[in-house]
């Protein structure tokens, strides 16, 4: 036993067994989120229920099966239900989702198994995804085209999957025209308002200019009332048919085609065409802006938020790290003074990240934004443009949470460069500030990427903050879009992080939101990996470019 | 007393060190005293250096002949508290004059180290490193410095097919050799060398060797080395120094054979060192 001690695999086996601690909790993790996020895409089985409730009452019902547990049946005696026999120790129960919103008084309902009759997965039965009221389950029956009823010819389902394409496609030119040519002559209008307003802030509002603003604004407004008359005759369109469904309580009702977004068999779907709906679905959740308070749809947005607050941190905290680390280590004198700061900059990292959101809105947001805002934006005032929160600020905050990151690891990167390759340079007759320009700074880029790396990976996941200095449930205008100057940095955003409680938090419909949660988490964690990697890959060229001899 | 064959032995015409005339004179140093802190490193070194030759500074480790060495194009004030009392004249202007350019001194006193220190750059820009730094951009310019110095510290014909290549990708006794072009590209007076062999393999340090011999027909030369046998093969003038005083500088011939000092004849016959 001692010799076993002594020949050091115990020590062995307990740091393997650390690593495998660690990766398995890290897999673990992975493996669940992506699982629970990645199968909420899956087409599921639609089943109807021929049901039989307490009283022997028959009814049907038609859904998905999103859970299932076992229920001890004391406690659902105890609840007050009774069952004509005895159904052993535990009744299994199935939570269903019923959708039809707009009809039924709960789209989720939990069944027990004992109330259940049969169960069927008919083939005609369709899943309607509606951009309002969630999805509808029904079997189609007809199709209303301008207020007449077609007669049934063949398979209805093909004639309606050309309905919907049609309705789908002029929905689009309506919101392209809508957020596009319509948002940039609002935007336009705005800005001649504020033009009005600081020639009136300048005392400089003569007869002529108000004609010329007057003029303008007459332009545009009829630029407007034409680009409007086009979105109404789209939207009239879009709206012409309507499909004739059959719900589960057996009536017929109509959908109006404008709400309908797709519609799917999906119980007459094979494999493969399984496989391109759950493709084709993954591709809208990323792309799509949310709907129905951002239970449904996409979280495109919450994307290019995250995305953008980051690179925009990225661009302000790596000269600001590395100015300061190169003074830390190549200017300041080695001092009581320099290991004060030095401490005292290691220890930023440790302060609580809420307190730099508080710090942000009480410096960045009230006092700089608000000076900016006296200074440059009067004539918006007293609604704020640059003195409330966004990106910006949200950007900045978190390049001060970072800070110490960088310096530090810029630091480490520094000291490690040989002191005889400085001095090469130095006997050749460069100066200090030369040195550094042409050999130190580059052969510490590795470390200086390090640094950003590690700072990425913080700013990416850190919510708190971010909810006092700029994120919002939801932006529904991006920080970058087609009208001047193109980048609005004092725009609020969203962001996947506060998405994600967002969704799972704040939502009015829980069990709608769940998996979402799943999926969002797991986009987030993509998002972040694919920041690193790409940040790792150019660490990985720098260093190779610069490797430094071994001896 | 060790024997060396003569025939190593550089045959010159003796130089008279203590009158040498001004014109013949690259280096002056005077009363030079150097402290790290309270300890004291140089103890009034005084010497002439001749033009175009090569002068070789031996003595035991730690006697302060590095450290005389890197007094010469002030090394030595990037050590922190070193304290430097004395002159040491190029061309007849003190060199620790406050008026001097530091770099401007070092781009006429070149150097080279103990070990090869090139830049985590291509061979090419290793050896223009120094012209660009004068702000010379000119493509051809740069292109005919680079071969005539790879040539003048021959290694040209080994690398002239990869002068893109990274130079990390040389041997060691190459490096050095870019190293020493690096250093003669910039067409410096004089020439240091600190112990510019001591981590190369035997064959390197001959190919350096031979190096040196021809590099004094257009540098001055001076290098320090721990290498007895390579002083007597390389050098002119040799300075044995001792616990930081300059014990006996002379003719490298009448150093190794006649000694006048005891103390270099005991560090000569391997008595200590």
């Amino acid at each position: 036993m001692g010799k076993w001690f002594k020949s050091g695999a115990p020590w062995i086996w307990m740091t393997g067994g650390a690593v495998s601690i660690s990766l398995i909790a890290v897999l673990g993790l992975l493996l669940l989120i992506a699982w629970r996020g990645l199968s909420y895409f899956w087409p599921a089985t639609i089943y109807q229920w021929q049901m039989q409730d307490e009283n022997g009452k028959p009814y049907t019902l038609i859904g998905e099966i999103h859970d299932r547990e076992q229920v001890p049946t004391e406690r659902l005696v105890a609840a007050g239900h009774h069952f004509a026999a005895n159904p052993g120790e535990f009744v299994n129960r199935f939570l269903v989702k019923t959708g039809n919103r707009e009809f039924v008084s709960l789209d989720f309902r939990w069944i027990l198994q004992t109330d259940i009759v049969s169960r069927s997965a008919p083939v005609g039965v369709a899943m309607i995804e509606r951009s309002q009221n969630g999805n509808f389950y029904g079997y189609p029956v007809a199709i209303v085209e301008a207020g007449q009823r077609l007669p049934a010819q063949g398979d209805i389902a093909d004639t309606l999957q050309q309905y919907i394409q049609r309705a789908v496609g002029l929905n689009k030119q309506a919101e392209q025209l809508q957020k596009q040519d319509i948002g940039s002559v609002n935007y336009d209008l705005e800005r001649l308002r504020l033009k009005g307003r600081k020639y009136e802030l300048d005392n400089a509002l003569t007869a002529e200019r108000q004609a010329e603003l007057a003029q303008q604004r007459q332009q545009l407004q009829q630029k407007y009332q034409v680009l409007e008359k086009q979105l109404f005759s789209l939207r009239e369109q879009a709206g012409r048919d309507a499909v004739i469904v059959k719900d589960m309580r057996g009536q017929e009702v109509t959908l109006p085609l404008d709400t309908v977004l797709d519609v799917s068999y999906v119980n007459g779907m094979g494999f493969w065409q399984k496989l391109t709906t759950w493709c084709v679905r993954i591709g809208h959740f990323v792309s799509d802006d949310p709907r129905e308070a951002n239970t449904e749809g996409g979280v495109f947005p919450a994307i290019f938020g995250t995305v953008f607050m980051v690179l925009l941190m990225a661009i302000i905290v790596t000269p600001f790290g590395v100015i300061a680390a190169i003074y830390l280590h190549e200017y300041a004198r080695k001092g009581i003074l320099t290991k004060i700061i030095r401490i005292a900059v290691i220890n930023l990292a440790g302060v609580p990240s809420i307190v730099y959101g508080v710090f942000g809105l009480g410096f960045f947001v009230y006092m700089v934004g608000g000076s900016i805002d006296k200074l440059f934006y009067p004539e918006a005032l007293p609604s704020p443009t640059f003195g409330s929160p966004g990106v910006i600020w949200s950007a900045l905050t978190l390049a001060i949470l970072t800070l110490p990151v960088v310096i530090v690891s810029t630091e480490e990167g520094l000291s490690r460069i040989p002191s005889a390759i400085r001095q090469g340079s130095l006997a050749l007759g460069a100066t200090k500030a030369e040195t550094l320009w042409r050999i130190v700074i580059p052969m510490a880029s590795p470390a200086i990427m390090t640094g950003l790396i590690l700072a990425v990976a913080r700013a990416a996941g850190e919510v708190a903050p971010l909810m006092l200095v700029g994120v919002v449930k939801l932006a529904p205008n991006l920080p970058v879009d087609m009208n001047f100057p193109f980048v609005h940095l004092e725009r609020k955003f969203m962001h996947l992080g506060f998405h994600i409680y967002d969704v799972g938090f704040q939502s009015p419909n829980v069990e709608a939101a769940r998996p979402l949660v799943y999926a969002t988490s797991f986009l987030l964690v993509t998002v972040i990996v694919a920041l690193n990697l790409t940040a790792i890959s150019v660490r990985n060229h720098l260093r190779e470019k610069y490797r430094s001899l071994e001896n | 007393m060790i024997s060396i064959d003569a025939s190593l032995m550089t045959a010159v015409a003796k130089v008279d060190l203590k009158n040498l005339p001004p014109e013949q004179t690259a280096l002056e140093i005077r009363d030079l005293n150097l402290h790290y802190g309270d300890k004291q490193a140089l103890f009034d070194v005084s010497m002439k250096i001749p033009k175009k030759k090569v002068t070789a500074f031996i003595g035991p480790s730690g006697c302060g002949k590095s450290t005389l060495l890197r007094c010469i194009n002030r090394m030595n004030d990037l050590v922190d508290n070193c304290r430097i009392d004395g002159e040491i004249l190029l061309n007849g202007h003190n060199i620790y004059d406050k008026k001097v350019d530091v770099a401007k001194l070092r781009r006429n006193v070149g150097m080279v180290f103990q070990r090869p220190n090139p830049f985590p750059k291509s061979i090419y820009e290793n050896v223009v490193y120094g012209l660009r730094l004068q702000g010379i951009n000119n493509r051809r310019e740069l292109d005919e410095a680079c071969e005539r110095s790879l040539r003048g510290a021959a290694i040209w014909d080994e690398v002239k097919d990869r002068l893109h290549d990274n130079a990390f990708g040389l041997s060691g006794g190459q490096q050095q050799r870019l190293v020493i072009a690096r250093a003669i590209a910039i067409e410096p007076e004089v020439l240091l060398l600190d112990e510019p062999t001591s981590a190369l393999d035997p064959i390197s340090t001959l190919t350096i060797e031979e190096l040196i011999t021809e590099l004094k027909t257009r540098f001055t030369v001076v290098i320090v080395t721990h290498n007895m046998q390579q002083a007597a093969r390389v050098s002119d003038q040799t300075a044995f120094m001792y616990m930081g005083e300059l014990v006996e500088y002379g003719d490298t011939n009448t150093i190794f054979t006649t000694p006048r000092q005891s103390k270099t004849e005991d560090y000569i016959t391997g008595r200590y060192g």
